[in-house]
């Protein structure tokens, strides 16, 4: 019906093994617009751009762009159509120059010659239209960041985009490098050009947006004309989800004595953070992608040292210089990537197990008749399922893999456990499992750090919760301030 | 047991591969050669098995330690030259200076753990490639290895006949020597440090996932040092001993053995990725290149077509090992053993 439609998604299913994002996602973009989409961490923003890129096929529905309908959308022909995608981290060659960057695969010629001068020619148009002092001939790893994201508007201006998707593209930048960038946006706008920006600073979406869409779940909210939003009526559509759907532990009584202290803890893009945890109690850690979360469990486990600041156990100053110092004192860290930081793959369940085990012992040795005990109990307790512990750690699914990476913290009968993503990519039956291992480490008075981008199983698993932003802790939550809409105005920093 | 299942344990591919070749070089030898007289076939004969190992004493002991180093996910190119450089300084040392056996052994496993060591630090503080860093290193050591002897060997008669001169009578013809003793007490050892400490496990570890490694508490970069260090002393030991066997200090002594050493690992079963591998596999491999080598002489084919066979048989071996391990990955077989009932019954659940 709208002739100025230039993109339009209707009805799209997308699942990934194990968990679904979009149930009949619905999206348009007009020609001509700055079209803001919203959403917590793993709504479906990111999935949405893979989609629009060709980097991942819907399962069902249709995508029109200019009026004719899309089939088999590969990365190559969203490029070709005129769709270009600027990621938060950058996707060019740093050792080349930029005009070579511009026109990399894209090449203008003369027959078999490459036409370097009239690359270079265009590439000084396109910066002067940019409005960007950059020379043509600066090699790119010595740009700035900002600069470089200048370098990719302007190769994506080369290949004829109509549509341009920016992910997040001012993490990272100063105030006067965000202006800049915003000025560019409205010069690519008022030339026809359409774009669709991602970002969860809420003040550049007021600033820059003509439409928005909120994400939740992966489903459409709504989508407004920025006049009728408020951001009051923004965040409450981006957590608005029925909390009799989250998960309900067991609510122990938490000891009064704190076991663990973080006072004025800086460094590794962490700013003067200090809190206390005590013995069974879960503290949540809530933030952005990018506010420093896992940085901070870094410094608290030793594989970054902190420049400033003091680490407490049981009142007692720990350095962490290093992992061994920290495992030393009963701490396990329980990463975001299990496959990356936890796992060794491609050895069995009985090589993964034991292994922090072995630091806690004094002699030289290690049976493997005890690595066999170790892993089979283990895997009996958390109910791996396997065939058996001579199983390679790689031919198990997500969620056994991630019970396999708390067995091997759990065999170094470790006190204080830092949690990062715990059930990122497993699906729900897994997840209230870890849930119910997680109680039960509670139980045995074990006290627990959890960081999570899950606003259902944060509220839901912590006991308090310090929210961060900026490498800092803007807020302290506790019982009655925990809800979803103070965390995401803390992280997002409204309040 | 059968074969096929047998195929399918860690070391069973190389070890068929092993058994095979013996068997293709007796009968080869007995039709073509002996005709068909089987008690004529030299290859069999305890003369040529207690020759076939006494060759192959130094590159298996070489080969023990580089298992070390690539299993946890490095590699070593430097230590065929330095064999030639600690070997042709060791001569040096006895001959020219007349410093005492003993001395000169302690002083050459010193230097080479030192300069080990050396490596190690390079490699575990910085990102460098271990191969670039050991060929930066076995180009240091050839200049060395001509510093001292300016092209020319030195030759050092009546020393360190301990281990070249020492043999154990087993039955009126077979015997075995010193070097062979060595290679199998050190064999034997390694194993059980390997399978048995906590610094085995480290070895796995570090080379199957560095990062995880550093986050279970283990130091992988003085862990680097140790192995590496170690490396130095198994170079010093292999020197010794074909030192002693030949009795002369030649600039070419170790000349290629990196070679020969990366192979038998190799063969073996050791990912070049690492952390993957084991000692009895490096041995065999050793063992097969080592009878290959012999059987191609006894057969007399001429030396330059025994290159171009070597490295197809090598080959032929790491296809042979690829392929089953292709099928043991994609069967994700049921129980194995070392599996217990409970495992079974949480698999059932």
């Amino acid at each position: 019906m709208d002739g100025d439609l230039i993109l339009d998604m209707r009805g799209i299913w997308k699942s990934y093994p194990g968990v679904s994002v979009f149930e009949g996602f619905d999206f348009d973009l007009r020609r001509g617009e700055i079209h803001c989409i919203c959403g917590e961490n793993g709504a479906g923003k990111s999935t949405l751009i893979k989609i629009l890129s060709g980097a991942h096929a819907p399962d069902r529905g249709t995508i029109l762009f200019e009026g004719r309908k899309v089939e088999n959308l590969t990365p190559h022909s969203a490029m070709q159509m005129g769709i270009q995608t600027i990621y938060q981290e950058h996707n060019l060659f740093p050792l080349l120059d930029v005009v070579e960057n511009l026109y990399a695969g894209n090449q203008i010629t003369n027959g078999w010659v490459i036409d370097r001068p009239t690359m270079v020619a265009r590439t000084r148009d396109i910066l002067k239209y940019l409005h960007s002092e950059i020379s043509p001939f600066e090699r790119v790893g010595r740009l700035s960041s900002s600069e470089q994201k200048v370098v990719e508007i302007a190769k994506a201006l080369v290949q004829e985009a109509k549509v341009i998707v920016f992910d997040e593209p001012t993490s990272s930048f100063s105030q006067v490098e965000t202006d800049h960038l915003f000025e560019i946006i409205r010069r690519l706008v008022e030339n026809g050009k359409s774009i669709i920006y991602i970002s969860h600073h809420l003040e550049e979406v007021f600033r820059i947006a003509s439409r928005v869409t909120v994400i939740r779940d992966g489903r459409k909210v709504g989508t407004y004309p920025i006049a009728e939003l408020t951001e009051q009526k923004l965040i409450r559509d981006m957590v608005g989800r029925d909390v009799s759907l989250f998960y309900k532990r067991d609510r122990l009584p938490i000891g009064e004595d704190v076991v663990f202290e973080a006072r004025h803890l800086s460094g590794n893009g962490v700013r003067d953070v200090s809190f206390t945890v005590r013995r069974g109690e879960i503290l949540g850690i809530a933030g952005m992608d990018g506010s420093g979360r896992t940085e901070l469990a870094e410094l608290l486990f030793g594989v970054k040292r902190a420049d400033s600041g003091a680490i407490l156990i049981r009142g007692k100053p720990v350095r962490m210089k290093t992992p061994l110092s920290a495992i030393r004192n009963a701490m396990c860290f329980i990463t975001e990537d299990r496959q990356a930081l936890g796992l060794f793959l491609k050895h069995a369940l009985t090589r993964n197990i034991p292994i922090v085990s072995y630091t806690r012992t004094r002699t030289p040795f290690a049976l493997p008749s005890e690595d066999i005990r170790l892993s089979e109990h283990y895997v009996e307790e958390l109910k791996i399922r396997t065939p058996g512990v001579s199983q390679l750690a790689m031919q198990l699914s997500g969620g056994n893999q991630q019970k396999v990476v708390l067995a091997k913290w759990f065999a170094s009968r470790g006190e204080f456990f830092i949690f990062d993503e715990p059930t990122r990519g497993i699906d729900v039956g897994a997840k209230e499992e870890i849930y119910r291992i997680m109680v039960d480490l509670l139980r045995e008075g074990k006290s627990i750090i959890m960081i999570s981008s899950d606003m259902p199983e944060l509220l839901a698993m912590s006991d308090r919760i310090i929210v961060m932003r900026g490498g800092a802790a803007s807020a302290l939550l506790e019982k009655d301030d925990i809800n979803q809409e103070t965390v995401l105005k803390h992280a997002i920093g409204v309040a | 047991m059968t074969l096929k299942s047998y195929s399918r344990r860690e070391n069973g591919p190389i070890f068929l591969t092993l058994l095979a070749v013996i068997v293709a070089v007796i009968l080869v030898e007995m039709f073509f050669v002996r005709g068909g007289d089987i008690t004529k076939v030299a290859f069999i004969k305890p003369r040529n098995i207690a020759n076939v190992l006494m060759q192959v004493s130094t590159t298996g002991i070489l080969a023990i330690s580089m298992t070390f180093v690539m299993v946890s996910g490095g590699i070593d190119l430097s230590v065929g030259q330095m064999m030639c450089f600690v070997g042709t300084g060791m001569a040096f040392m006895m001959r020219i200076l007349g410093v005492n056996d003993v001395l000169v052994a302690l002083i050459g496993v010193v230097v080479a753990v030192l300069f080990q060591v050396l490596m190690g630090f390079i490699i575990s503080r910085t990102k460098l490639e271990p191969f670039i860093v050991s060929l930066g290193f076995m180009t240091i050591y050839k200049g060395f290895t001509y510093l001292i002897t300016n092209g020319s060997e030195i030759t050092i008669v009546d020393h360190f006949t301990f281990l070249g001169g020492t043999y154990f009578n087993l039955t009126s013809t077979f015997r075995i020597g010193m070097p062979v003793l060595v290679l199998i007490v050190l064999e034997i050892v390694t194993w059980l440090v390997l399978k048995y400490t906590k610094f085995g496990r480290s070895v796995y570890a570090v080379g199957g996932n560095e990062n995880a490694a550093y986050l279970a508490g283990i130091n992988v970069k003085s862990f680097k040092l140790l192995v590496y260090g170690l490396n130095g002393l198994f170079v010093a030991i292999g020197t010794m001993v074909l030192l002693s066997r030949l009795g002369t200090g030649n600039p070419l002594i170790g000349d290629g053995k990196e070679i020969d050493v990366i192979a038998a690992v190799v063969v073996g079963g050791t990912a070049l990725s690492g952390g993957k591998g084991n000692l009895w596999g490096t041995l065999i491999g050793v063992l097969l290149l080592g009878c290959i080598s012999n059987a191609l002489n006894i057969l007399g084919v001429n030396p330059y077509w025994q290159y171009v066979m070597t490295g197809g048989i090598i080959i032929l071996a790491v296809l042979l090992s690829y392929f089953s391990g292709l099928s043991s990955e994609s069967a994700k077989v049921g129980p194995r053993r070392g599996d217990s009932a409970q495992s079974k019954k949480a698999l059932a659940e």
